[in-house]
């Protein structure tokens, strides 16, 4: 065994070394797919239900959620092998850990053929060690992922996922239009009781918290939560976006300016600082509660239920599952409401991503006979639109049914996020549909076919404003990667650290000049150089 | 402690005579008692919140009323956790890990520990050595996984109850305890015709209780909350232990960010009772063990010390 192992390691070595050198001489990838078409279907093409020709099995990893853990006898498993004659052959890891042994699994070279639920940054650094699989090349398997992207003109979105030799690893969740989910949450009969009507814009906002401050002297109007480990993380994100710039949970070190088509760096531009003076001048006037940015999740609900606040950022489900029933049980007269997302300076967008978690592929799997099989399989299951309703709803007539305008409602004993409460069945904890690994993105009436109303109306409003611009990709090098990431943590340290007493007033925003030089002393200028000259080359090559 | 307890019972004569503690020391005593009092109170509170927290009615948790005493009295989640089969399947596994870890473990490190305790071993340095350099240095976490997958244990008990089997720690805690019994009543079994097994077996162990139960302790209580190497070598739900479970479920109720913001379509999480619930269960069984052997416990480990 011991020997087995040394071997497969010096072949390894072997391996890499000849990879370097082929890769020098600018080397096709072998594309002769002869020998990987067992069970694949001949022709197979939009619109076709995939179905292996002969019974084949996928190994994948598994994020085993912890409202619906993974059941054998899921009716999701007997009708993924009924439809495609696919067997899979889930690896079950704990969701809580789930990208620690994901980077274990390919480290080990150990890694199922399957490996969803991956972000597409997640992916870079699986990159260079050749284990993953450069998807980018084998979409001519795909045809209803090539179409959606043509479709839904996704090509921007995609082209941002591609690595410095313009492959991509990674085969993203796609939305037809970006779903905006995060915003403030208000009590509206607070509103009511002050004669106020739901804000607009951040200016609203202000002026609403300082009329319930001036109403309620004594508290905080405004206390957020999600400030571990990210500080402020979604209310920065939102509010950032709001600013035309990238903070908290999105904070990215370099923006894209289009107007000079270049970068600059996102912690020290004026958007930046026009937020941070924005949140100041909360604090500043105790219209936000200043441990808003740090305290715990709980601490924050905790106050809203007790009346202590009346703002906080939500999105629908901790609004419905959390944040009301808080209050019902404290304070029944209470009203929540989550309010569409005020407008800043950049104006009325929409700050959602189109992207979301996809698929990567073990390297491993291109050697399998079953490579193009499998390729179908994923292109049926993850994007065909009969394939994402499956993932969702299940079977027609024994899980859900579609009336003749085509909406969907679940079958009478079963329930799902408050449709039919009173079902017996869950459609994700008995039947293994709606389930995490499987359904997300698609058609806008198909991802919103769970909404209530509320978030219905809401998202309609958030549709209507214009998508924010997607900025270019700028590829690293292996080695530029490992020098950018040097110099990040630091420089994000550094933003977070001094965002936060910009915010709380414990440093004057006179100083934001000798803030600006402290980042430069930290190599932001250099690292912009890098980004901007990675840009240019990718433009060179693919533009 | 002892010396407390030992001054109680000091016959009234030998007080007048002026070994009657000093002022200094009684200052030192009130300190003392006032400090330790608070680090009971620091371990106990979080512990009794937790026990609190899982007997009680969600609304009052949620508005911040409950500490010490549980309010609107509350079984659901007890009921709710009992009734998931997965969490007894687990817990069978955790009992069954603990138990078999512990075992061999002991039979390891008490074989290892009594063989480096013996002066005239060959090599003994080198062997010593060899134990604590795993101390400091380790393969890492690939290496370690790929030796383990190539042994063949990856989804067995054993890629769980072997890998630690012996704490560098507990062994030398343990050398230093066989290192201090008298060699005289070995050399006396060796006269009356002992093998060296039967020195082990017969007398060195009877002898070895406090050290033996201490590691007993020791042992169980870290087989019983990891869940680390369970994590990493094993792939399916019903072989993990019930730390897994439990992470899983503590981890499914924080942080939305973890999903990227964008959370599945349902993601309802587990209420803070909930999360209680299942920890008072997962730490119940090995509280109950600890009175039973914490006799032992300090004279185990204070041998050892002593003397290593």
């Amino acid at each position: 065994m011991f020997q087995q192992t040394w071997r497969r390691a010096a072949a390894a070595v072997v391996g890499l070394l000849t990879l370097t050198l082929v890769a020098c001489s600018e080397e096709e990838p072998n594309k002769d797919l002869s020998g990987n078409r067992a069970g694949a279907m001949a022709d197979y093409g939009v619109g076709d239900q995939f179905t292996a020709t002969e019974p084949v099995s996928f190994s994948m990893l598994y994020n085993n959620h912890t409202f619906y853990p993974l059941k054998e006898d899921w009716l999701l498993w007997s009708e993924i092998t009924k439809r495609t004659n696919v067997k899979l052959e889930p690896v079950v890891v704990p969701a809580s850990d789930y990208e620690q042994k994901r980077s274990l699994l390919i480290g080990a070279g150990d890694a199922p053929m399957i490996i969803p639920k991956t972000y597409p940054a997640q992916a870079s650094p699986f990159v260079s060690s050749g284990a993953v699989l450069p998807v980018s090349d084998y979409l001519d398997l795909m045809p209803h992922f090539t179409e959606k992207i043509e479709k839904w003109r996704m090509q921007p979105e995609i082209d941002t996922l591609r690595q410095s030799d313009g492959k991509f690893y990674v085969l993203p969740g796609m939305h037809e239009k970006p779903w905006h989910e995060y915003s403030l949450a208000v009590r509206a009969d607070v509103l009511d009781q002050l004669g106020l009507p739901v804000p607009k814009t951040w200016d609203d906002v202000y002026t609403m918290l300082k009329a319930m401050r001036a109403r309620y002297p004594d508290t905080y109007p405004f206390s957020d939560r999600w400030g571990k480990p990210t500080p402020g993380g979604a209310l920065l994100n939102f509010l950032g976006a709001s600013y035309g710039t990238l903070a908290g949970w999105n904070y990215q070190h370099a923006t894209w300016v289009p107007g000079e088509k270049k970068f600059v760096y996102t912690g020290a531009s004026e958007q930046y600082k026009q937020m941070l003076q924005f949140l100041n001048k909360l604090v500043a006037e105790k219209l936000m509660d200043p441990e808003s940015f740090t305290q715990s999740d709980d601490a924050a609900r905790q106050k809203l239920a007790n009346g202590r606040s009346f703002v906080i950022s939500a999105n629908a489900q901790t609004l419905v599952n959390e944040l009301r029933p808080d209050l019902a049980k404290t304070q029944p007269n209470a009203r929540l409401v989550k309010i569409p997302l005020p407008v800043g300076p950049a104006g009325e967008i929409n700050p959602a991503s189109r992207l979301e978690s996809g698929v990567m592929i073990s390297s491993k799997a291109r050697e399998s006979k079953n490579f193009v099989a499998m390729m179908q399989f994923i292109d049926w299951l993850y994007y065909s639109d009969a394939g994402q309703e499956f993932a969702k709803w299940g079977v027609e007539g024994t899980t859900y049914t579609k009336d003749a305008a085509g909406r969907r409602a679940p079958t009478p004993d079963v329930t799902i996020v408050g449709l039919n409460p009173r079902g017996s069945k869950h459609l994700q904890k008995d039947f293994g549909f709606a389930n995490g690994v499987f359904a997300y993105g698609g058609k806008l009436d198909l991802v919103q076919s769970f909404f209530p109303p509320e978030e219905l109306e809401f998202q309609k409003v958030m549709n209507g404003r214009t998508p924010i611009a997607v900025a270019p990709p700028y590829p690293l090098t292996d080695e530029e990667r490992e020098q950018a990431s040097l110099w990040e943590t630091p420089l994000k340290d550094h933003v977070t650290q001094n965002s936060l007493k910009f915010i709380l007033g414990q440093r004057p925003l006179t100083e934001w000049d000798a803030y600006v030089g402290e980042l430069k002393a930290k190599n932001s200028e250099q690292y912009l150089d890098m980004v901007n000259k990675a840009y240019g080359r990718f433009q060179k090559s693919n533009g | 402690m002892v010396t407390v307890d030992r001054a109680a019972r000091r016959p009234p004569t030998a007080r007048r005579r002026g070994i009657r503690p000093t002022r200094g020391y009684r200052v030192f005593q009130a300190i003392n008692g006032v400090i330790l009092t608070g680090v009971v109170v620091v371990t106990l509170y979080p512990f009794l919140n937790i026990v609190a927290r899982s007997l009680s009615d969600e609304a009052y948790i949620i508005a911040g009323r409950v500490s010490l005493v549980p309010r609107g009295f509350d079984l659901t989640s007890y009921r709710l956790v009992m009734s998931d089969a997965m969490f007894w399947t687990n817990y069978r596994n955790t009992v069954m890990y603990t138990v078999l870890a512990t075992v061999i473990a002991l039979v390891l490190t008490t074989c290892y520990a009594y063989v480096l305790s013996k002066p005239q071993l060959k090599g003994r340095g080198a062997l010593v050595g060899i134990a604590v350099f795993t101390m400091f240095f380790s393969g890492g976490l690939i290496p370690n996984y790929v030796l383990i997958t190539s042994l063949g244990m990856k989804n067995t008990v054993w890629a769980v109850v072997v890998p630690n089997a012996i704490s560098v720690f507990n062994l030398l805690v343990m050398k230093a305890f066989f290192e201090s019994l008298p060699a005289e009543l070995e050399e006396a079994a060796a006269v009356d015709g002992l093998h060296t097994y039967g020195i082990l077996l017969r007398i060195v162990l009877p002898l070895s209780k406090a050290v033996i139960a201490t590691m007993v302790l020791f042992y169980a209580v870290s087989f019983w909350n990891s869940w680390f190497t369970a994590f990493l070598y094993l792939d399916q739900q019903d072989m993990f232990p019930v730390t897994v479970y439990l992470r899983n479920l503590i981890a499914g109720a924080t942080g939305a960010q973890s999903a990227g913001g964008v959370a599945d379509a349902d993601a309802v999480q587990a209420a803070a009772t909930l999360q209680s619930v299942t920890i008072v269960l997962t730490t119940l069984p090995i509280l109950a063990v600890y009175p039973f052997i914490q006799r032992y416990f300090v004279s185990g480990v204070m041998l050892g010390a002593v003397k290593g």
